[in-house]
């Protein structure tokens, strides 16, 4: 081959020539993927590190919602607002409604406590009083009052919460969010 | 070509079939090989460097935007999640905000390399318009993004651009208020500037430097004679390490810059709050100087403002034509450098003046204290909806020392200064000039009310400790002079002997403990007992006062037990929870009060009616140190 005068440099100094090359692709591609990476890695923030969503209720997380002698004594079930300071990002407002949950109270004194989100995907179910079922708006997931699901739609029974009933006779719920859609209860 | 595996023969076919529709080849072949004349050299790297610079900012800018919230409630809020909340805020925002400055220097570099090497002239010169345009729209950025993050700094130095987009002729009024969204700043300002920033200029950037870079292209690489005749190189890959590797030196330098000072964020924006460390960023300074050139500011804003640097701009958009005629290029190059030397010289002035004003420095160390203070309270307590300016209003660390210095501080000095570090000044003739002096104080410095150093400064140095009110006329003189400054003249001596060292200690501890302050405890409850039988008896461990300090002072103890005293009468100060919160806010309410100085003796005004409630309380507060303080 004749050597060509639009590649001369390449002609004279091949060796010089791969490195040129190889140093250019290896500096280019770092200092890309240097404002690149740490963008990625700041818009993975959420995945990095956890946030309350409130703060508030006593040592363990417990939010006072109502006195146990509020509650029917048939089991029927009345839904509440949990108050608490609503942490957003930045803001923090005081005294928010932060979720509503279904409590029940049982024979001796027992409480059942629903998040009334739906397991399916994050509806609110709603007390039907005639049927004496918990019924989801969008897409007719059905409960019974213990929470089991009527039908195939959800994949799980309602998410219980924990709750504790202090000797003043006030309950106490620890308000959590579960991820929809799946089998398994887990906390998001 | 053969190729020994099968691999290589599938990648060949896809890229030949994605030549065959791209016919990327061509344009990669296009790009990489442009011809240099001479070979690569260091000097071509700037515009790469600039192209570089501007992706840097388009990657960290996306991500920035995907945290920020532009609303005058929200906006330093969420640059400050983003700052110091966040994983990997500070270093994203970090880069953002040195690349900035780097591209301003980069451009300098470019635009001097240009004019050097006489690359506007034919045919280049519609691509230097080109680069001038580019020019203003990255000065446009720099400008609509100094604002975002809307605190004192970037606020108040806005301001000032926006008032002189206000005095342009003819149509002045209606632009600003078209660039600010209303009469005044606002949510509209900061949702404007955030469009123009991260919407519009960056498009228009964009656009030009595609035809900036493909106008180049065409004419090629402007090089020196010399090299006219030497072998031709081409960009790849040569030219291309080179570019790569100055790259990597201002990326080195930005990320340097990024983990060693960090993106500062003063205070949130205050429109009420004068901010007396008002400066524009570093590269505009020597703007802000010339317009506070007496000559210059006699002559009008819109001169300075905008004939002078409009005059400059039309003479470079001019050079590719000087460059015509004979010594055009001199001239051209001998402007530039004229202006390079002129702007250094006034950012030098700037610089120096800064530095010799203690009152500036103050202001500014004030400023990086508030963005710190508010970090720190947003942190601990959250942010309202009220946003986080309301949190600094509330807070007695912020309020205090300014309700001092604003109240205070024309007779009283705190550690000797202000409240707010500032050295009061005053303008006295001397031999016919007008000179600045520090103004002398007329009544304690106040800096250690309350504390035990306090407490024994008046014991035995009464009169040093009140020395300022020799200044305060007829009645500070008396003040001087009067029946506790006589008590400290004949006990003083005692009460400093070595055998009485402890029992010093002990009516300090006892007095220290009667105001009960956070900040002054643990209280040394043996001591305490002690000075508490030093001040009913005046027996010390070796001799006794002249006169007891209950025989004059009311004092009730702050443990409750029976009063040790009820004072002289009016006049007397009162020492039942002395310097305690309750004692000072009556004590600054009402200062001639029968239980403090009585109106006889008393100079002090009462603030009563000058202050409200929750101004009193923040002053007291602050004195007292009742506020929250971060571990």
């Amino acid at each position: 081959m004749e050597p060509s005068s639009s590649l001369p440099t390449e002609q004279r100094a091949p060796r010089r020539s791969f490195l040129a090359a190889a140093g250019s692709i290896v500096i280019g591609g770092l200092i890309t993927l240097t404002p690149l990476f740490a963008g990625l890695a700041f818009f993975m923030d959420p995945l990095l590190r956890r946030r309350a969503p409130f703060k508030g209720g006593d040592a363990e997380g417990f939010l006072a919602v109502t006195n146990l002698s509020d509650l029917p004594e048939d089991g029927t079930p009345l839904r509440f607002v949990l108050r608490a300071d609503k942490v957003d990002a930045w803001n923090e407002f005081k005294d928010q409604s932060i979720g509503t949950v279904y409590l029940r109270k049982l024979p001796g004194n027992q409480i059942v406590a629903f998040n009334d989100t739906c397991p399916h995907l994050g509806c609110k179910v709603d007390y039907q009083e005639a049927s004496k079922t918990f019924l989801c708006p969008c897409h007719a997931s059905a409960f019974q009052l213990d929470g089991e699901p009527m039908n195939k739609i959800p994949p799980r029974r309602l998410d219980t919460l924990e709750s504790k009933t202090d000797p003043d006779g006030k309950v106490w719920i620890k308000y959590q969010d579960f991820q929809c859609g799946v089998e398994k209860k887990g906390a998001v | 070509m053969r190729r020994g595996k099968e691999g290589g023969c599938l990648m060949n076919a896809l890229l030949n079939w994605l030549d065959h529709r791209t016919g990327y080849r061509t344009l990669m072949h296009e790009a990489l090989n442009e011809p240099i004349p001479g070979g690569a050299k260091w000097k071509y790297v700037w515009g790469s460097t600039l192209t570089f610079v501007f992706a840097v900012q388009v990657i960290t800018g996306f991500f920035l935007w995907s945290a920020y919230s532009p609303s005058t409630l929200t906006a330093w809020e969420s640059v400050y999640y983003i700052q110091n909340v966040m994983s990997y805020g500070w270093l994203v925002r970090g880069i953002h905000h040195f690349a900035a400055q780097a591209m301003m220097i980069l451009l300098g570099l470019h635009f001097m390399q240009v004019i050097i090497a006489g690359a506007y002239r034919a045919p280049r010169e519609v691509n230097f318009w080109l680069g001038l345009v580019l020019m203003q729209i990255v000065l446009g950025l720099s400008l609509t993004g100094y604002l975002l993050p809307w605190d004192q700094k970037g606020y108040y130095a806005t301001k000032v651009a926006t008032n002189i987009v206000g005095v342009t002729p003819m149509i002045g009024p209606q632009l600003q208020q078209i660039a600010q969204g209303g009469t005044s700043y606002g949510h509209h300002t900061l949702t404007r500037f955030f469009a123009l920033h991260a919407g519009v200029f960056p498009a228009l950037l964009v656009g030009f430097l595609a035809l900036h870079i493909f106008v180049f292209r065409r004419h090629g690489i402007t090089v020196s004679k010399s090299d006219e005749t030497k072998p031709v190189g081409t960009f790849w890959p040569d030219q291309v390490l080179m570019d790569a590797v100055a790259c990597l030196g201002v990326l080195a330098t930005i990320l340097f810059f990024t983990v060693w000072k960090g993106a500062e964020l003063t205070g949130p924006a205050d429109s009420s709050e004068a901010y007396s460390a008002a400066r524009p960023e570093w590269y505009f300074l020597f703007l802000f100087r010339f317009l506070k050139i007496e000559e210059v500011d006699k002559l009008g804003l819109a001169f300075g403002a905008l004939y002078v640097p409009g005059a400059i701009m039309g003479v470079i958009a001019l050079m590719p034509f000087i460059g015509h005629w004979k010594l055009g290029h001199r001239f051209n190059i001998a402007f530039t450098f004229a202006l390079l030397a002129g702007a250094t010289f006034l950012t030098a002035i700037a610089l120096k003046e800064d530095a010799a004003d203690k009152n500036y420095q103050a202001a500014v160390k004030a400023a990086e204290f508030e963005g710190h203070r508010a970090a720190e309270l947003a942190k601990e307590f959250g942010i309202p909806p009220t946003g986080a300016l309301s949190l600094l209003k509330e807070d007695a660390r912020i309020q205090g020392p300014k309700l001092f210095a604003r109240h205070c501080s024309s007779c009283h000095r705190y550690n000797g200064h202000n409240g707010l570090d500032q050295v009061r000044m005053k303008e006295v003739e001397e031999n016919g000039h007008k000179v600045k002096v520090e103004e002398p104080a007329t009544a304690a410095d106040l800096g250690e009310f309350g504390s035990r150093k306090w407490i024994t400064n008046v014991l035995t140095n009464y009169n040093s400790t009140f020395e300022p009110l020799k200044h305060a006329g007829e009645k500070g003189e008396k003040f001087l002079d009067g029946e506790m400054a006589g008590w400290v003249k004949e006990n003083a001596e005692t009460l400093k002997k070595s055998e009485n060292v402890g029992s010093m200690q002990s009516l300090v501890e006892f007095l220290v403990s009667q105001g009960g302050r956070k900040e002054m405890q643990p209280f040394d409850p043996v001591l305490v007992a002690a000075g508490k039988e030093i001040f009913k008896t005046g027996k010390l461990a070796s001799g006794s006062f002249t006169t007891n300090c209950s025989d004059c002072h009311a004092l009730k103890p702050a443990d409750g037990s029976e009063s040790l005293g009820e004072g002289a009468g009016p006049g007397y100060p009162t020492l039942t929870g002395y310097a305690s919160q309750q004692w000072l806010t009556e004590f600054v309410k009402n200062p001639a009060h029968d239980s403090f100085y009585g109106s006889e003796r008393n100079l002090m005004p009462a603030f009563e009616s000058k202050l409200s409630d929750k101004e009193l309380k923040h002053l007291i507060d602050w004195m007292v140190g009742e506020y929250f303080q971060s571990k």
